[in-house]
């Protein structure tokens, strides 16, 4: 993020720290923390450094077994090396490192893992990547930032339509899919519509009032 | 450093206002870290091999075929995988698991799923392949996953009395009005929808370690002692967790392979848990009979209660849910008797999940409760009210804050509670489906453990609030916020909440419902000595127009220091923090907890009404929960809409623990056989009844000065009963066993096919 400059004078919430956006600008070299290191100042610090999310194959060690291929997410086009079995989830999460969706049961059953392929919501876990080179995925982290969020984002912030937040991505990819799929008006709709992806926290009506906040809206 | 009795704090501009979390942006954009979400350069995936036995010992492992796979790193089993060593007992919240044995410490297996090795390689899939090729042999000897428990060998060979007052025996014996009955409760199993995971990072002897802990101190404490380093070298990071509902407050073995592999290899580690695995090493609650008998005299009055409930355990750990604990005070009654027994199944070691002990034990009491109201022909709401007691009777204390009898009332008020005809199954909606209507009470403990909290307020114009304690989706980030935003006056945004990690200062476990109620009073403390610090500072820092004036002639509101009622002339703390070249001022709070402390002066307690709705459609057998009035008793709510959202949530699960858990051994392997979230049917959004939740307003300031109890378990507690009440008032049929299943309604009178 470009506003997360290394000014320290700028305060910059932990929670914002906590980010993996803001960590990539901010916290640098730090490298792996040792424990010793714990005493409370500056925990963002103890965040050893990420790689960046990119996809420079030749930055890459090879891998033996893995295979070059090409994903499209959120617009961008990533070379990869990834394993022949690799799931897109895997691939988003594992090779390049967008950790946004989640994995629930890797079954195809709880829907944490929810994308657009194509423009319609689909469980990654069950889509293998090298099958979907020519596919155009995206992912939550393309519908918003946490300084510009999706109005589907925003809703399940002042609906509170979360707990822990596991689901969360899932259920907002669903929802902003539902909002072009062929439903009707009532509440009923929604939760039918979002079956497919468990909250366990149970956050249902914060959910399905978020929703129809922003199907009443659109 | 414990504080004299504190003020209760009965107004606040932030305490007690519903307000959107602060975590809410990161969490809806998919950048709120959880543990499996951190990458390192290097890193590798673990896979476990699991057993596929449930009783017996490894006779061998051909690990050479896999150890070839491309990618492949390592296999690890107990010939290699290097020391790991048991606990020393557990004191206080330190040293507390529930699986003690540490994995691949022998070649013994004691349950189906434990780990017998694991592999190590490039990637997710080459490591899975690799525990998959993995050739374990087994001498397999006799299991044993009966879940037929009263009335089976115990380990104790006798049930232990937990709570007893009266002679029992004789009030039952010589009572008008009896009832008799065995409830049994299933092993749940917590499914969080993040699985369990471990990220391990080792350099120079030391582990940092990203795991999903819902108590990060005492997680340090137990990974430190199994691994055989001092505590120092082990840092424990839980930024965020994808819920947990107990089963992840302890450490599982799995977070002790991935830490041994970065070990070994000298390189990070990431072990993801499958969900599979789930069901099997990381915790369950569970299985569980009880019997409950209870004796009244003809006007209602509760003559004795007799519980005696026996839970399973595993082979090697004594796990005991506590399902009396709410027996013994719930009710005005002279002769009380509960006691306990485990037996030893082949399964894996059981865990605190979701209001353990008083979630089962409620659901016995309440259903038993309502059957006697039957029996009684009394409603079952006035023969709660008729029992209600003015203190509690085990162990004599006064109540702190004990507003049961107005949670029924406002409760019975909100539900319509008035228009229900008793009669079984004469009550239909507009649809002409059967309606069904239960009540039952509910209450969970209320306490206070000991926390640490550092505040520091910074020449940036932002205060740091830091704690050891973490946010398992319950809201305490923003929580712990609203506590220093109250105290020093700045806004939301300018509070930096850190907690979830190990090296910060010691705060509460994130159980129990009590990690809220705990910080409260040290967050108050600290502020207030950061306050103190900035006060003295300006009073000596030369430019500061405070110079020399005393400490007691200031005073420090919404973020400026100023003359004591001066409206004019203060000046922001930043400024003075800048003046003084000084970067921050600090303040340390500590609280001694309550918990387990035999003189504390009341018997602290949350308490609710649940009012449950079912349709039923006999003609097809089809059963639902469309409505639920809950009341709660649970003192001042910080953030009331994240509470609403905890006491929904436990509702939501209520449902799934009426209607459709159950983790079903298959007694032939031993194994969890429904172990995907395909075949352990948990509530979605399409089973979520309409809810109604009210707060009742009682601050309970004995507890902290916010008058802060907790809600994270409390809406789970009764809802099963409330909801086979209402089964039984629709279809006739009690059901003791859960979940409800349609085959045990097929009998019922008026379905087509009985
Ligand atoms: S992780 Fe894909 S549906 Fe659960
Ligand atoms: S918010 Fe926790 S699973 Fe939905």
């Amino acid at each position: 993020m470009a506003e997360h400059t290394d000014d320290a004078s700028k305060p910059l919430t932990s929670l914002e720290k906590l980010s993996r956006r803001s960590f990539l600008s901010r916290a640098g070299a730090m490298g792996v923390a040792t424990a010793a290191a714990t005493v409370a100042p500056v925990v963002a610090s103890a965040e050893p450094e990420r790689p960046q999310p990119s996809g420079d194959p030749a930055a890459m060690p090879e891998i033996p077994g893995t295979i070059p291929i090409t994903l499209k997410v959120n617009g961008e086009t990533h070379q990869l090396r990834i394993d022949p079995r690799a799931t897109v989830l895997d691939t988003l999460r594992e090779t390049l490192h967008l950790t946004g969706t989640k994995k629930g049961c890797d079954h195809g059953q709880c829907g944490a893992c929810t994308v657009h392929v194509d423009g319609r919501r689909a469980n990654s876990c069950l889509l293998l990547a090298a099958m979907h080179q020519k596919a155009e995925i995206t992912t939550i982290e393309g519908l918003g930032t946490p300084e510009k969020m999706h109005p589907m984002q925003a809703a399940f912030v002042e609906h509170d339509g979360y707990q822990c937040g596991y689901c969360t991505s899932g259920q907002i990819m669903s929802a902003v899919a539902m909002l072009h799929e062929p439903w009707g008006d009532a509440d009923t709709d929604v939760k039918e519509a979002l079956s497919g992806n468990i909250c366990r926290c149970g956050a249902y009506p914060n959910i399905v009032a978020a929703v129809q906040s922003v199907r009443r809206h659109a | 450093m414990e504080q004299q009795t504190p003020q209760p704090i009965t107004e606040s501009k932030i305490v007690g206002v519903p307000t959107p979390r602060i975590d809410g942006p990161l969490k809806t954009t998919g950048t709120a870290m959880y543990s499996s979400d951190h990458h390192f350069p290097g890193l590798v995936y673990a896979w476990p091999v699991t057993a596929t036995i449930a009783s017996g010992t490894i006779s061998g492992i051909d690990s050479s075929s896999a150890e070839k796979m491309p990618g492949v790193l390592a296999i690890y089993t107990h010939k290699n995988i290097g020391p790991l060593y048991r606990t020393p007992p557990s004191a206080g919240f330190s040293m507390i698991l529930d699986e003690r044995r540490p994995p691949l410490e022998d070649e013994i297996v004691r349950y189906y799923g434990q780990y017998v090795a694991v592999a190590i390689a490039h990637t997710v899939e080459q490591a899975r392949a690799a525990a998959e090729a993995v050739k374990v042999t087994y001498n397999k000897t006799p299991h044993d996953t009966s879940d037929k428990l009263l009335d089976t060998p115990t380990i104790a060979g006798k049930l232990k009395e937990v709570t007893k007052r009266g002679d029992t025996a004789a009030a039952l014996a010589g009572a008008a009005y009896k009832h008799d009955a065995v409830y049994s409760t299933p092993t749940e199993t917590h499914n969080p929808i993040e699985l369990h995971a471990s990220v391990a990072v080792y350099k120079d002897g030391k582990f940092t370690l990203y795991e999903t802990s819902q108590a990060v101190v005492n997680h340090r404490d137990v990974m430190a002692a199994m691994l055989g380093v001092p505590p120092e070298n082990v840092q424990v990071i839980t930024r965020f967790l994808g819920s947990g509902f107990g089963g992840k407050l302890w450490p599982w073995p799995h977070a002790l392979l991935a830490a041994a592999s970065a070990r070994n290899l000298n390189r990070p580690v990431k072990l993801v848990v499958g969900r599979s695995m789930m069901f099997q090493s990381v915790g369950h609650r569970p299985a569980i009979d009880q019997r409950v008998q209870l004796a009244a005299d003809k006007s209602g009055k509760l003559l004795a209660i007799q519980h005696d409930y026996v839970n399973h355990t595993s082979m090697l750990d004594d796990y005991d849910e506590g399902c009396a604990e709410s027996t013994g005070f719930m009710y005005s009654c002279p002769n009380v008797l509960a006691t306990s027994g485990l037996v030893r199944r082949n399964v894996g070691t059981p865990t605190s999940m979701r209001g353990p002990g008083a979630v089962p034990g409620l659901y016995a009491l309440e259903s038993a409760m309502d059957e006697l109201a039957t029996k009684l022909n009394i409603d079952p709401v006035q023969l709660r009210l008729l029992n209600e007691p003015e203190k509690d009777e085990s162990t004599g204390q006064p109540f702190s804050s004990r507003h049961l009898k107005e949670c029924l009332t406002v409760g019975a008020e909100k539900f319509g509670w008035a228009k229900r005809n008793p009669a079984v199954g004469s009550m239909k909606d507009a649809e002409g489906r059967t309606l069904g209507w239960g009540v039952a009470a509910c209450t969970w403990i209320a306490t206070r453990t000991d926390a640490e909290v550092n505040v520091e307020l910074r020449q940036d114009g932002a205060a740091r609030v830091a704690c050891g304690t973490q946010d398992i989706g319950t809201g305490t980030y923003t929580a712990v916020a609203q506590m220093v935003a109250h105290e020093t006056g700045l806004p939301l945004q300018r509070i930096d909440v850190v907690i979830g990690d190990s090296g910060l200062p010691p705060g509460p476990i994130s159980g129990g419902s009590w990690a809220t109620a705990s910080v409260v009073p040290a967050a108050l403390q600290a502020a207030q000595q950061a306050r103190k610090q900035l006060l003295s500072l300006s009073t000596k820092t030369d430019g500061c127009p405070f110079k020399d004036k005393s400490v007691d002639e200031l005073e420090f509101v919404d973020g400026v220091v100023r003359i004591k009622g001066q409206s004019s002339g203060g000046v922001p703390f930043a400024e003075i923090l800048k003046t003084a070249n000084v970067r921050s001022v600090s303040g340390t709070g500590k609280s001694t907890g309550l918990f387990g402390d035999p003189n504390q002066k009341f018997s602290f307690h949350s308490f609710g009404a649940q009012f449950a709705e079912v349709t039923w459609q006999p003609e097809i057998a089809r059963l639902h929960v469309s409505r639920v009035v809950t009341v709660i008793d649970a003192g001042r709510m910080i953030n009331p809409r994240a509470a609403r959202n905890q006491i929904e949530g436990a509702v939501v699960m209520g449902v799934g623990m009426a209607m459709l858990e159950a983790t079903e051994y298959d007694h032939r392997s031993g194994g969890p056989i429904n172990a995907s979230l395909a075949d352990y049917i948990v509530a979605v959004n399409a089973d979520c009844p309409n809810i109604d939740v009210t707060f009742l307003d009682y601050p309970d300031f004995n507890l902290n000065p916010l008058g802060a109890r907790g809600v994270g378990e409390i809406g789970l507690a009764g809802i099963a009963a409330a909801i086979t009440n209402a089964v039984h008032h629709a279809t006739g049929i009690r059901v003791r066993n859960l979940p409800v299943r349609i085959e045990d309604l097929l009998v019922a009178p008026g379905n087509k096919t009985s």
